[in-house]
């Protein structure tokens, strides 16, 4: 019987949702592995220097102690090169090679590892490591005046130094309108409610087994076959469920390497789960990125220069950078175009990418810039975008696979309520607080890799999905599973969706926002192909066929990859987000009441699942205009709020309204789904939403994120002088 | 490794305190158990919340006790007299339902925080302090027993008991405001509780107000208090002046700088008076 409906567009709830709430879904922590050890880090504490001694006996007296690990006693492992480096690795500089030698780099380096009996005994013996420190000379200061440009290996990634386009100086020189807008966006953390942990276990044919919290299982398998010297076949790596990742899942960080390598010297398997303070150095963060930019406009709003420089912090042994201007060149048509990113070598551990890396942050800084100049040009911010709509990508020239952005404007405006918002002092005021509206684009580039799934079915009518891919909660256990369902004809409870798992078909990084762009077109291939083996044609239930075949079961395999659309078109989400805010001014708390965002996002698979992923982007985003700062001490060189009661993730009562939805789009030219992507989208635009609200209600302008209550009335306090 | 024990009296509490100096008392743990970092494995505890009588809200004479491992949870749901309003106010601000539900006030008065939410509360109230030791009880002042960042007066071998509230006229209000770079499940950047008793005119005849997390340990502001007296509650607020903050002593920290803290401190004293007023018509 074909089911009635086509699951693909239907709000179906998780498919996973059921194991999550009742505590059956086992994360990378909870594998109950026997004779587990436990693996606990001693961190530095300074932020540059040599390891002078250190002493152990203590930690080796403790109870339960089977093992003190330090660069003295630890094996030398080959580390090889990756090459190529994998997409979500630093494209210059050098992995940490962590308990290979006795450099401290930054506050919070693994300088030691204990393993014990029981997590409680590791954690205590770590606590008696005694380390002497001989400090050097740290970067632990933001200054621009050190910057330097990106190597040539980062220019080549899309994170180029310099770019011009047209005469962007004499442009600029020359624009009736100019505003110049510098801001600051501190380090934040992806501070995901799952720890990152991991278990190793090698057999006694020298396989290893890692059950890791990760978004890109095989590049966990390649990473530890380069860094120990093995073949990649020696390596499984499981990890069905991720909690939240956000990004800090991408890269395989030297965590790992510590649980295998303890779980070699103590023969037994090993788990090493980070505490949340570790999380803050053992993983990466969203670096503190300062920025500058100069728009010069027409007096119709028209664009005529658009000038855009960076600087964003790295480590000083890896180079990690951003697409942080890429907004600047292709979100809005203009003539003349500079960008100029720099980099800072600080002593901290390796940035990473965290939700929107790159846009999110350029987005911030261009879409507060497009506030200001709206208003330089007394202009309403929402006609001054539509003035500048990019009708192709104005970088390359080429045309857009589908752009719905005028629609998102035009749409969220209207459920806003844009038109009517208050714009008299005296509207503005509600009881002692201010009531401020804003809005901002959002724009996240969409691209596609190389995947593979496998699809088996069976003669009783149900089908396994398999692929290496992860869900780290966005959904795609389920989209999945939908795309599965109406490929074969079969109810969606029939489907089973297996990932997370090396040993499954290859996949690409759960990240950037290209899950079902590749592995929705794969998993449709493979039952495509599965079809054309079973001799039917069509659409409809597909085991009939099965069955007729005498098979107990029959499995076929689907690929995907780019196509020549990625040459010749230029892809990308898009959003429009408006923001209404309330703003105490005697105490400078601001409250976000209402949010709207409008996307174009492609064809959306599940518009339950979808709406939560943008509601999820709008929460971190009024975290990031209002709460999140990772503070760094600049004496001590050391994250001081490295815990979740003083690193301010919203709560509930933070959060108003939330509306999210999704405008006419289906971009079959991207890809055969017609899906585009959507995670890092649901970020962008948000933060300077709110901004813009905030100067709406108070006059303000605020170049510098979190938006503090304090910031506020320091500002006011600024102005009234 | 880790010792636990769970006495069943308070003179089995207080002998078994008195022979080992080790012994952390813990009640709710919310306090302790963070406060150990990773050095939780080695601690000694002695677990008071099962002791008999130890727990409950009763009154006597004229004076309310609230026993030692009473939690917040227990404080917002027990049926009080309108003044404890600005209590159960800050029992509600303490982190989370779950805080709550396990975190005891005596907890947070002994865990003598600067950003202690519900040691203003009860300040602003004229608590006392309940203790007792191998010589017997004795009572203190809630504001002579905190004496300074996570100090407190308690002597080796002493345990807290009860706090106790003194009773007020009928006629009595209070109020509670905390603010926080976020909305809930926040430490305190500035906090204020305010209580006023109003006369047969309805007229303020007496205020207690306290401030917190802007000094070492919470403050009232005496003189503000005085010039409160015989004022209409709804002009409370306007007596108010920027100098009441004087005597508090606010540091830079993460969550804030000085200078906010004390204009914030002093918006948040009007604005509980104004709540006091309200809850007063
Ligand atoms: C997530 C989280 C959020 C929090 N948010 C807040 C907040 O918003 N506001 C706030 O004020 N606090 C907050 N706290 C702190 C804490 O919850 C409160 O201070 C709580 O009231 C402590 O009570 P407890 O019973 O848990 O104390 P415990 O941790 O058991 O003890 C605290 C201290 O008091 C001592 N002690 C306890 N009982 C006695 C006794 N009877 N006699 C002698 N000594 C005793 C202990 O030895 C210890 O030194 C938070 C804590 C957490 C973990």
């Amino acid at each position: 019987m074909t089911p009635a409906t086509t699951f693909v567009g239907s709000p179906v709830s998780r498919v996973d949702g059921p194991a999550k709430v009742t505590g059956a879904a086992v994360y990378a922590a909870d594998f109950d592995i026997p004779h587990l050890a436990h693996a606990s880090i001693v961190q530095a504490r300074v932020p540059a220097g040599r390891i002078a001694a250190i002493d152990t006996r203590a930690a080796e007296a403790a109870p339960g102690v089977l093992a003190v690990m330090t660069h003295e006693t630890t094996r030398r492992l080959p580390w090889h090169p990756r090459d190529p480096r994998p997409g979500v690795d630093p494209k210059a500089g050098e992995r940490l090679h962590v308990l290979q030698d006795d450099v401290v780099r930054y506050d919070g380096q693994p300088v030691a590892l204990v393993v014990a009996q029981s997590e409680e005994q590791a954690r205590a013996a770590a606590d008696l490591v005694r380390v002497d420190y001989a400090p050097t000379a740290a970067r632990t200061r933001f200054d621009v005046a050190y910057a330097r440009a990106p190597s040539e290996a980062t220019a080549k990634a899309g994170r180029p130094g310099d770019t011009s386009r047209g005469d962007p100086e004499g442009a600029f020189a020359q624009a009736p309108v100019r505003v110049d807008v510098p801001f600051v966006q501190p380090r934040e953390q992806h501070a995901a409610i799952e720890p990152h942990a991991t278990i190793a276990a090698w057999d006694e044919d020298g396989r290893l087994t890692l059950w890791d919290k990760s978004q890109w299982v095989d590049n966990v398998r390649t990473e530890i076959a380069h860094v120990f010297g093995l073949a990649e076949d020696r390596i499984r790596v499981i990890s069905p469920f991720v909690g939240g990742a956000f990004g800090s899942g991408l890269r395989t960080w030297p965590h790992v390497t510590l649980a295998a390598l303890a779980a070699e010297r103590v023969g037994r398997p090993v788990r090493l789960a980070l505490t949340r303070r570790q999380l803050f150095t053992n993983t990466g963060f969203r670096p503190h990125t300062e920025s500058r930019v100069r728009l010069g406009a027409f007096p119709d709003g028209r664009l005529t220069a658009i000038l855009h420089e960076a600087t964003g912090q790295t480590s000083t042994y890896e180079e990690y950078a951003e697409t942080t201007l890429t907004p600047a060149r292709q979100l809005y048509a203009c003539p003349n175009v500079a960008t100029r990113y720099r980099l800072l070598d600080m002593n901290v551990n390796t940035p990473s990418p965290m939700r929107g890396p790159g846009a999110a942050t350029g987005e911030l800084f261009l879409e507060t810039a497009m506030d200001e100049l709206a208003h330089a040009l007394g202009m309403n911010p929402l006609e001054l975008r539509r003035a500048n709509l990019a009708k192709t990508d104005p970088d390359s020239g080429k045309p857009w696979s589908s752009n719905a952005l005028a629609a998102c404007w035009d749409q969220a405006a209207a459920r806003f309520g844009w038109a009517d918002r208050p714009r008299t002092d005296e509207a503005r005021r509600a009881g002692r607080e201010r009531i401020g509206s804003g809005m901002a684009s959002a724009f996240y580039p969409a691209h596609r890799a190389k995947a593979r799934a496998r699809v088996t079915l069976y003669a009783n009518g149900g089908a396994m999905i398999q692929a290496a891919t992860s869900d780290m909660g966005p959904g795609t256990y389920t989209a999945l599973s939908q795309v599965a369902a109406d490929a074969l004809g079969l109810p969606l409870e029939q489907v089973r969706v297996e990932i997370g798992d090396s040993a499954l078909p290859p996949a690409p990084a759960h990240g950037g926002s290209i899950t079902m762009a590749t592995l929705g077109n794969a998993v449709a291939n493979a039952c495509a192909a599965l079809r054309e083996t079973l001799g039917a044609d069509g659409e409809g239930d597909l085991t009939p066929a099965l069955r007729r075949s005498g098979r107990d079961s029959a499995a076929a395999e689907g690929a995907s990859s780019p196509g020549k659309e990625a040459q010749e078109y230029e892809s990308a989400a898009f959003g429009a987000v408006f923001a209404e805010v309330r703003v105490d001014p005697e105490l400078g708390t601001v409250r976000v009441a209402r949010l709207v965002g409008g996307y174009d996002v492609g064809r959306v698979v599940n518009p339950k699942l979808a709406r939560s992923q943008c509601i999820g982007g709008m929460v971190q985003g009024i975290g990031m205009a209002l709460s999140e700062e990772a503070v760094f001490d600049r004496h001590c060189g050391r994250v001081m709020n490295a815990n979740l009661s003083d690193y301010l993730v919203p709560v509930c009562a933070d959060v108003g309204a939330l509306e999210a939805f999704f405008v006419e789009s289906d971009d079959r030219v991207f890809n055969p789904l017609g899906v585009k992507g959507l995670a890092e989208i649901a970020l962008c635009g948000v933060a300077a939403a709110i901004v813009n609200a905030v100067y709406d209600a108070t006059g303000l302008r605020m170049r510098e994120v979190p938006v503090t209550p304090e910031r506020i009335v320091t500002a006011q306090a600024a102005r009234g002088r | 490794m880790s010792r636990y024990l769970r006495p069943g009296s308070i003179d089995e509490a207080v002998g078994l305190l008195s022979t080992d100096a080790a012994l952390r008392i813990v009640a709710g743990g919310t306090d302790v158990y963070p406060s150990l970092g990773e050095a939780a494995a080695r601690a000694a505890f002695l677990d008071i919340v099962r002791i008999p009588g130890l727990r409950g809200i009763t009154r006597e004479n004229e004076a309310w006790r609230i026993g030692a491992a009473t939690t917040w949870s227990d404080v917002v749901r027990a049926p009080l007299p309108a003044f404890f309003d600005g209590l159960k106010l800050a029992g509600r601000e303490v982190g989370a339902i779950q805080i709550q539900n396990a975190g005891t006030l005596a907890g947070n008065v002994v865990n003598a925080s600067p950003a202690a939410d519900g040691t203003v509360a009860l300040m602003a109230l004229d608590a006392r302090v309940e203790i007792a030791g191998s010589d017997g009880r004795r009572v203190m002042p809630l504001g002579d027993f905190v004496t300074g960042v996570r100090s407190v007066a308690l002597k080796p071998g002493e345990i807290v008991t009860a706090l106790l509230v003194p009773d007020r006229p009928a006629k009595s209000r209070s109020s509670f405001l905390k603010l926080g770079a976020r909305r809930y499940l926040v430490i305190s950047i500035a906090m204020v509780s305010a209580v006023v008793d109003l006369d047969d005119a309805g007229m303020i005849a007496e205020a207690g107000i306290a401030v917190g997390a802007c000094s070492p340990v919470a403050r009232r502001l005496p003189a503000l208090e005085a010039r409160l007296v015989g004022v209409p509650p709804a002009q409370a607020a306007d007596v108010v002046l920027a100098s009441d903050a004087d005597v508090l002593s606010p540091i830079d920290d993460v969550r804030a700088r000085a200078g906010y803290r004390r204009d914030a401190a002093i918006t948040l004293v009007r604005r509980t008076l104004a709540a006091c007023a309200e809850a007063a018509r």
